[in-house]
């Protein structure tokens, strides 16, 4: 497996979901949930050093992202993403990118991660909000 | 409570500088009292209250902006509800008494914007336009400007599928031509100074593209022996100074293009390009155009096809010292039908004036210069007057000017017809023949 080099997971037209690890297969789930929507599933596998040119063609294709992650929301990963998907595609946005990650506190001990680890139905709960959005 | 709130004072005004409040927080106001001075591009304009009661608080600093919608004071008036509704205030003023009303009151807008889309869209730059940046960027590609778009999402947002229905639909074209053109960036050399415009000035500069881009101008440029008008204002202008009155060569000018406009009402008109149609005006308010030290300011004789000489010439002078000293009244800038500058009294002798949109026609007058002509073979010296006549040639055909000023020139050339008028218009033909109108046996259309 290369160092630095996103996987491209599904191709899609009409929004990008970024993710890694164990979820991108709850993302995988979760696509079965909403049928009518033509996504395309990014597993960037490292986000040091991140794919930049994938997640960036990606976006200025489709115009959407919804970027998914396990780790607590403030400072995270995907406030980077964000960042650079401003920086970079920002006259392609058709929507506000948007992120679904873990809360913010200390994540916890294994009795209680049900509660803390994002579902399938949260996904496409997300998925049908950006796609909502009349650009 | 009542929370007076800067009214839409019309003419496209959307904000103004405040200049001096009249009264401070706690001063008792009654309605109709001056409470602001405030200026805006056109005017300095004094903002009457509309109620009775204390100052509880004041707006803006004196020197800042203020917006129409916002509050200017909050008034103690002796109401409990924090809203006043409008309509009950004007009700009860109407009911007190009626000498409030010097002023003139003005209605008390809830709304921050005009109704009109054009006025909104043409004006006010700064207002912030809701898109998404993909939507920015197709209208840019598009070569469309996006504030003169019409957004159909939530608080007016300009979506894809506005610019891409805008696309197909012929207004395009319409969108097209009025977006800004781009101008290069002027650069400085050593030892320029740059200066502000003033907002007087800004809104000449907003006026005057408007004009030229959207009107096709068209000028007529003819010459006019006035040697009987000459004669005649000589005679009588010092009658008229035993009146009180200034008779200048304008109150002519002014009186005979009332004149003719009877006779030819498409130069009292405006056009309506969106519903294709021309609006007759009913009135004939002739503005003038006034040189002030700020810049032009154009007021309008109301109603001139009612007023007599004297009185013209009177308006004219009461109208252009007001311009001047920038005291005049918003409602004597609006409504105006057609305009008249006088560019000789710069000693130029012929001009191709700018239309005030929405008028379709503005008349020129260069100097009036002793001139030789010939008559009956031999040179005389007679008075002569340029006039150039500019109109909207996209509803009036060159022939029509043509006709126009032939009818103007009629009127101009011998002042008694200028005021006989109503006994020439009733006694004699129109036609060559000059015959009386009940001999006459034309097809004009006389009255036996």
């Amino acid at each position: 497996v290369p160092i630095g080099k996103a996987r491209m997971v599904k191709k899609g037209n009409d929004i990008t979901i970024i993710a890694w690890g164990a979820l991108v297969r709850e993302v995988e789930k979760a696509m079965e949930l909403v049928p009518n929507v033509d996504a395309e599933i990014i597993d960037l596998r490292t986000i040091s050093p991140m794919d930049q040119d994938a997640i960036i063609n990606s976006v200025k294709k489709t115009g959407r992202v919804l970027i998914v992650h396990e780790a607590v929301k403030s400072f995270g990963p995907a406030a980077e993403i964000i960042s650079l998907i401003n920086e970079k595609a920002f006259v392609y946005l058709e929507a506000a990118p948007r992120r679904l990650t873990g809360f913010d506190i200390t994540v916890p001990l294994p009795k209680g991660e049900p509660h803390f680890i994002i579902d399938p139905e949260q996904i496409a709960y997300e998925v049908k909000n950006i796609m909502a959005f009349e650009a | 409570m009542y929370k007076f709130k800067f009214a839409d004072i019309g003419e496209g005004i959307h904000e103004g500088k405040i200049l001096e409040y009249s009264f401070k927080v706690g001063d008792k106001i009654n309605e109709g009292d001056t409470l602001v001075v405030i200026e805006t591009d056109k005017v300095n304009a004094e903002i009457p209250v509309p109620v009775d009661g204390k100052i509880v608080e004041l707006g803006p600093k004196e020197g800042e902006i203020v917006h129409v919608g916002e509050i200017l004071a909050v008034i103690d008036d002796g109401t409990e509800s924090t809203d006043a509704k409008p309509e009950e205030k004007s009700d009860d003023s109407d009911n007190e008494s009626d000498e409030a009303g010097v002023v003139g009151k003005l209605e008390v807008s809830e709304e921050v914007i005009a109704s009109s889309s054009e006025e909104s869209t043409s004006s006010n730059k700064s207002e912030r336009v809701l898109a998404t940046p993909v939507a920015r960027k197709l209208a840019s590609d598009m070569g469309v400007d996006i504030k003169n778009v019409k957004g159909t999402g939530d608080h007016g947002r300009v979506l894809k599928s506005d610019l891409e229905k805008l696309g197909d639909s012929p207004q395009k074209n319409v969108d097209v031509q009025q977006q800004k053109l781009e101008t290069p960036a002027i650069k400085d050399n050593n030892g320029d100074r740059r200066e502000k415009i003033s907002t007087l000035r800004k809104s000449v500069v907003k006026a005057m593209t408007l004009s030229k881009q959207i009107i096709p101008h068209t000028t007529l440029i003819d010459e006019l022996d006035v040697s009987k008008l000459v004669d005649f204002r000589n005679d009588y202008k010092e009658m008229a100074k035993t009146q009180g009155v200034k008779l200048t060569y304008m109150a002519f000018i002014i009186k005979a293009l009332a004149k003719t406009i009877k006779e030819y009402p498409v130069f009292n008109s405006s056009f309506d390009s969106v519903n294709e149609e021309i609006v007759y005006r009913k009135d004939i308010n002739i503005g003038i155009a006034v040189d002030t030290p700020d810049g032009l300011i154009v007021p309008n004789i109301k109603n001139v096809e009612r007023l007599s000489l004297f009185e013209i010439a009177n308006e004219v002078e009461r109208l252009s010292s007001l311009a001047k000293e920038r005291k005049i009244q918003l409602n004597e800038l609006q409504n105006g039908t057609i305009t008249i500058t006088n560019f000789g009294a710069f000693d130029a002798i012929s001009g191709t004036p700018v239309i005030k949109h929405p008028e379709v026609a503005i008349l020129g007058i260069g100097k009036i210069m002793k001139k030789p002509v010939v008559e009956n073979n031999e040179i005389v010296i007679r008075d002569i007057a340029p006039l150039s006549l500019t109109f909207d040639h996209r509803i009036i055909d060159g022939a029509d000017g043509g006709r126009f000023m032939m009818a103007y020139k009629k009127y101009l050339k011998d002042p008694l017809l200028l005021l006989m008028s109503w006994f020439y218009e009733r006694i004699w033909c129109n036609c060559i023949r000059g015959w009386t109108r009940w001999l006459c046996s034309c097809d004009k259309g006389c009255p036996k």
